[in-house]
């Protein structure tokens, strides 16, 4: 829910609360404001009467009988509330009326009630209510306009933050940039916002350095390992020791892996470096056909087929290591998670490039496969990172790049889309 | 034929020497920037392996020098720096190769040979082993003087092979050198195995004999003797 909606409920609540005390307080006032000065007037026309009498001159006779009466015969005295018939109107009206007593010179003392008409209530609650009401609607569709001025006006430099924070991506080594507003808790929270992707960028940066560094360092001491190993399986004594040369030749091996390992984590480095600037046209098709030739006898080894459906495309700007390795770990990703004589299916148009292959089933969530050092198989000797070296290529150059599985067969496609990428993205 | 290596970790040059030794070169040593300098201007190289990251300068340095005094040397640059960018430049200015480090010495071996056949006999010079005579330059192959077939990988692998005789090459020498980079140790090796064997048996229905030698869990070696 949105805070203005919150914050309106509110209102509203408060308003409605508002509005009946302040109906009652407003009907309680009005009430005793028209009885008080019902009450007065009662008494000057008593005074008036009296005077009159006083002076000798006889009681007038009573045209309207319900507003002045007198009688000879003894009534209750003082102020009392009575409900009289108003016949014009078919309703009872409420009346104050003043009873008291005048002494004639000569005559028997009389009785005079003198009424005046109070405001009906339901007419008086009508008013109150309405005006209050009134006042009420008013206030509310005020503040409702004035809010919704308001969110556009005012909380525009949170929704520039907000926006600047979704479309916010660390690969590009840039702290947020938060425009200065006058609004101090906005400014506030640009400055803390600023602050924060400012240690993240400097964090990432100086793990990213980390990581290539080590790559970089460790190729020496690898090289020297892997040269030595070598150079100890020429001896005749290791080569024809059958214990030591098998242990020998697996060092060797795993000498090898650890170094593919740190040139894949180097090249992931380099990706996010931006040291892959350079680039020039290229020839998709040739490439792919260049590749498929090099492994074909690691295809012939799995029994694969591979179909290649090459359409002319036209040459794409890319870094000629980057292509090369976009397109290897595709083809090796395939060749890899594929079933004993089953079929790679490459296409490559003029929007994509697509690569499918029937392969066992993988739980788990498709975007995860796209994590560093996610295996399917976790005794697997790959190290899991071809996967990732594509998306972060794919990345760096904008392509989209899309996973799906087709129960149906068992058939794994990725799709590279040249174009801006659409729907269903792997980051 | 003599060799100029500019590398400066010891211990990964003193195996590089007594590895191209056995490959019957001779090696002469630059373990810096001054020294390999000093060499290339006094004296004359048929190949100059050239590290790139040097303490006392770049090592694309060098390679200008070698280009701007017309030097006949062949320069294979082996480097640490897997950057393209790096490899291109120093194709560009005329390194005959490029080998990242690590590499296997098998390899190294075999693409110093493709550069000084290229280069002292412009591709006009065979190879001779027992009753074998290749000549690469037309990709034929001759047991006993009758022509030999044989697809692209095995040719490749008979090749690499007579590159290193008498040398154990491993498993993954052989298949990164077949498979260009692209394969690693996560696949399987048994395509090796299906090329050897066809291999094999090619040469020995022309006649020649057997000197490719198994050697169990590690690899194969061109059996000299």
């Amino acid at each position: 829910m949105k805070l203005l909606a919150v914050t309106n409920r509110y209102y509203v609540l408060l308003s409605a609360a508002l509005f009946v005390v302040g109906s009652l307080v407003l009907y309680l006032s009005v009430d005793y404001a028209v009885r008080n000065e019902v009450g007065e007037q009662l008494q000057n026309h008593r005074l008036e009467l009296e005077a009159r009498v006083a002076s000798g001159r006889p009681l007038p006779e009573p045209v309207y009988r319900d507003q002045y009466s007198f009688s000879t015969r003894p009534r209750p005295l003082g102020f009392s509330d009575t409900l009289l018939l108003d016949p014009t109107e078919g309703s009872m009206v409420p009346h104050q009326e003043l009873t008291f007593r005048v002494v004639r010179a000569g005559q028997r003392p009389a009785w005079v009630t003198l009424r005046k008409s109070l405001v009906e209530v339901d007419e008086l609650l009508m008013a109150v209510a309405g005006s209050m009401l009134l006042v009420l609607v008013l206030l509310l569709g005020g503040i409702l306009l004035l809010h919704r001025y308001l969110s556009r006006r005012l909380w525009a430099p949170f929704q520039h933050t907000l926006a600047v924070l979704r479309g916010y991506d660390l690969q590009q080594h840039q702290p947020l940039a938060l425009p200065d507003t006058k609004i101090e808790e906005f400014a506030e929270l640009n400055q803390v916002l600023t602050h924060f992707s400012r240690r993240l960028v400097a964090d990432y940066e100086s793990l990213r350095e980390f990581t290539a560094n080590a790559a970089h360092e460790a190729q020496t001491p690898l090289a020297i390992m892997q040269a030595q190993l070598e150079q100890l399986l020429q001896l005749p004594t290791v080569t024809d020791d059958a214990t030591a040369a098998p242990l020998l030749a697996d060092l060797y091996a795993a000498t090898r892996r650890l170094s593919r390992l740190h040139q894949a984590l180097g090249l992931l480095s380099r990706i996010d470096n931006g040291q892959y600037a350079a680039a020039q046209p290229l020839d998709l098709a040739e490439l792919l056909r260049e590749k498929a030739e090099q492994l074909a006898p690691l295809l012939e080894a799995r029994d694969l087929a591979l179909a290649l459906h090459l359409a002319a495309s036209p040459p794409r700007a890319l870094h000629p290591g980057l292509a090369d390795s976009l397109v290897h770990n595709l083809l090796h990703n395939a060749i890899r998670h594929n079933v004993p004589g089953g079929d790679i299916a490459l296409q490559l148009t003029a929007k994509y490039l697509e690569i499918s292959n029937p392969g066992p089933v993988v739980v788990g969530d498709p975007a995860r496969f796209f994590e560093r050092f996610r295996k399917h198989n976790a005794a697997s000797e790959s190290p899991g990172l071809g996967l990732s070296i594509v998306q972060h290529i794919c990345a760096y150059y904008g392509f989209g790049l899309r996973y799906s599985f087709e129960p149906a067969g068992a058939r794994h496609t990725l799709r590279v889309s040249f174009g801006p990428a659409t729907g269903g993205e792997a980051r | 034929m003599k060799i100029l290596l500019v590398e400066d970790e010891p211990a990964l040059r003193s195996t590089l020497i007594e590895a191209l030794r056995q490959g019957g070169y001779v090696v002469e040593v630059a373990a810096d920037f001054a020294q390999a300098h000093e060499k290339i201007k006094l004296y004359r190289y048929d190949c100059v392996l050239l590290d790139l990251t040097l303490p006392d300068g770049n090592g694309l340095d060098l390679l200008r020098a070698l280009k701007a005094d017309n030097s006949p040397a062949g320069v294979l640059v082996i480097s640490a720096r897997n950057g393209v960018d790096d490899r291109v430049a120093g194709l560009d200015l005329g390194a005959d190769d490029y080998l990242v480090k690590p590499f296997h010495l098998s390899e190294l071996n075999a693409r110093l040979r493709a550069i000084i056949r290229r280069r002292r006999f412009q591709g006009h010079s065979h190879l001779v082993f027992r009753d074998l005579v290749v000549w690469p330059e037309q990709a034929e192959v001759l047991v006993h003087g009758e022509a030999l077939t044989l697809t692209r990988k095995e040719y490749d692998l008979l090749l690499y092979l007579l590159a290193n005789p008498g040398r154990v090459l491993t498993k993954e020498a052989i298949a990164e050198h077949l498979c260009g980079d692209s394969v690693d140790a996560a696949d399987s090796f048994d395509f090796i195995y299906t090329h050897l064997k066809n291999l094999r048996k090619k040469l020995q229905e022309k006649g020649a004999e057997n000197y490719i030698r198994t050697l169990y869990g590690v690899g194969y070696k061109l059996s000299a003797e």
